[in-house]
């Protein structure tokens, strides 16, 4: 830790910007005492996260022989998924619904943190913000489950569909299916949207709108072509927060999903609990590519640091 | 500020009520599962579901008889409290040299800090599992278990604690060492008193995520419980009642934590100010 240095005085250089030609700022750099606080963490990450992730891709290019793992390269397993029928078309449905799930949340999303922001007073905009985040406190798994008890055939909304003399037999339309996953995925991945959003919002200079009404452009428009621009970044963070996820959501798809419902998470999830290493591997290393390349085309919107803040 | 659209559109008075309802209406989505799960625990049917047959506290008071709950109970708040520690200890180590050491190129690593929030934590799960079991021949257990958990929890740690000491004045530090601070009299009596609030929130966030982590933990723990991993496996064979009974005390209990972290840290806040008051004028205040 750099404030752990045995000079009485703060170095000069630790506490003004210098310029980085100075001898002071080569000096600085050479010395190593400043990283000595990054060392636990790149132990742990080391060992538990990157070199985990390297096996993962590397065993993805073995083959299996009477069960057991060959290191003989291979690009079987890759074939394997993207020729199979059921493998493939679960892929295609998986980022389809990644990017569905996505675009109806920010939809969602955003006229909400629009109305928490504008509408109302501060003091209750806070607590309504907290309330927003609650549900991260409740048991994640059980939050899913809740959904049976609202979607299924004794479900909240059957038995008021019911009540209501609209139906005489349970709907089937929700549960044990793709759309009951679609809607639990949504509900689960909202508060990471706004999150995002309302930071961002909250942060907007509201002027600006109304200077635009001034100058003639009506209430829509000013909104349209002045805000919207400035909420591109915070949207495509929000977006990213949500989408990655999803790729690799195996729980809510196996408690609400049924046979129909099940995304590319069920399938390397059960690869892994079958002891198909290889093949497992390859569908986490394709999974890994979509996000390497969405993180990579999407880069700038990924200063979480104004998020965490908060 | 907040309103200046309804002096310059008629119709904002509309949009107003529009608005308030869609968020409201949002509201609804976000507790209905949560009011579902609450109200359910008072039902007297064994069957988690509607109609509700009649109001009865008995799941709460089964569960002080079962053993299997309280074991795991007890392992989640084990495991939960060693993520805590060994994450804030690690994500704090590594927030000082991220926001002071020169770092070239700062956001990229910044970027890598946050990569185990990004990768979904399938990924993650099986990628450990693999490691233990086929490179370091260890069984998926309880410590294997802290270990992928603290990699889930640190980055949230570094990301709070280097936002705090951020926005934290390097001048204080300057004065110190001025008036004869070594670097350790600084870190205690000048850094730390103002970064701990941050450290606090990023402990409690540490504790709260362990507590509730079920993704990860899955594929590793191996043959132990924690009220995730039981909870889970009461789902396959379907749940009774009692589940929603916990899960709401284990809310209950979150909130709690929560509330009275916050209360804490404000008390200190006023203690402090106030003693400072007292030194300056010399009157208790």
């Amino acid at each position: 830790m750099a404030t752990l240095e045995t000079a009485t005085r703060v170095p000069d250089s630790e506490t003004r910007p210098v310029n980085p030609r100075s001898g002071v700022a080569r000096r600085e750099r050479r010395n190593w005492r400043q990283y000595v606080g990054f060392t636990p963490a790149a132990i742990v990450f080391g060992i538990f996260f990157i070199a985990p992730l390297c096996l993962i891709v590397v065993y993805s290019f073995w083959q299996t022989k009477d069960y057991n793992l060959v290191p003989e390269f291979t690009t079987k397993n890759y074939e394997t998924i993207t020729t199979t029928d059921t493998y493939i078309k679960t892929l295609g449905k998986t980022i389809l619904m990644a990017l569905l799930a996505t675009a109806t949340t920010l939809a969602i999303a955003f006229p909400f943190c629009y109305w928490l922001v504008r509408y109302v007073p501060p003091r209750l905009q806070r607590v309504l913000f907290l309330l927003v985040i609650l549900p991260f406190w409740t048991s994640y798994l059980l939050r899913v489950y809740a959904w049976v008890a609202i979607l299924g055939d004794h479900g909240a909304i059957n038995v008021l569909l019911k009540n209501l003399g609209l139906t005489d037999e349970p709907v089937r339309l929700f549960l044990y299916d793709t759309p009951g996953v679609f809607i639990v995925l949504v509900y689960l991945y909202f508060p990471f949207a706004a999150l995002t959003l309302y930071s961002s919002l909250d942060r907007f200079d509201w002027s600006l709108l109304r200077a635009g009404v001034d100058l003639g452009a009506s209430p829509m428009r000013s909104l349209v072509t002045i805000l919207l621009p400035q909420m591109k970044l915070a949207m495509v963070t929000a977006g990213i927060f949500v989408f990655i996820p999803i790729l690799g959501e195996y729980v809510a798809p196996e408690i609400v999903g049924g046979t129909n419902g099940v995304l590319m998470g069920n399938l390397i999830a059960n690869f892994f609990k079958g002891y198909l290493l290889p093949l497992g591997s390859a569908a986490s290393v394709l999974i890994a590519l979509v996000i390497l390349v969405l993180l990579v085309l999407f880069r700038k919107g990924l200063d979480t640091k104004d998020i965490y803040g908060s | 500020m907040a309103h200046d659209m309804e002096v310059v559109n008629p119709r904002a008075g509309l949009f107003r009520v529009i608005l308030t309802a869609y968020g409201l209406l949002i509201y609804l989505f976000l507790f209905a599962p949560i009011a579902v799960m609450i109200l359910l625990s008072f039902n007297k049917s064994k069957v988690v579901g509607f109609p509700m047959t009649g109001f009865t506290l008995d799941w709460y008071s089964s569960l002080t008889q079962n053993m299997i709950i309280q074991d795991a109970l007890g392992k989640s708040l084990a495991v939960g409290i060693s993520v805590t520690v060994l994450a804030t200890v690690i994500g704090t180590a590594a927030a000082f040299p991220l926001v002071r050491a020169h770092i070239k190129y700062r956001s990229a690593v910044r970027v890598f800090i946050t990569l185990p929030i990004m990768i979904p934590g399938l990924l993650i799960g099986v990628a450990i599992l693999v490691l233990s079991t086929n490179i370091l021949h260890l069984q998926p257990s309880l410590p294997i278990a802290v270990i992928g958990q603290t990699v889930l929890a640190t980055p949230f740690v570094i990301l709070v604690v280097s936002s705090r000491l951020e926005s934290l004045d390097r001048n204080f530090e300057r004065a110190a060492a001025d008036l004869g601070a070594g670097p350790v009299q600084r870190f205690s009596f000048v850094v730390l008193p103002l970064v701990y609030p941050g450290i606090v929130a990023a402990a409690l966030m540490a504790f709260t995520l362990s507590l509730d982590e079920f993704v990860v933990t899955n594929f590793i723990i191996g043959s132990d419980q924690t009220l995730p991993i039981y909870i889970y496996s009461q789902l396959k064979f379907g749940i009774t009642p009692e589940v929603n009974a916990l899960a709401s005390l284990m809310l209950l209990g979150t909130i709690a934590l929560v509330v009275v972290t916050a209360l804490g840290l404000r008390l200190i806040k006023m203690l402090t100010a106030k003693s400072r008051q007292e030194e300056k004028t010399g009157v208790p205040a």
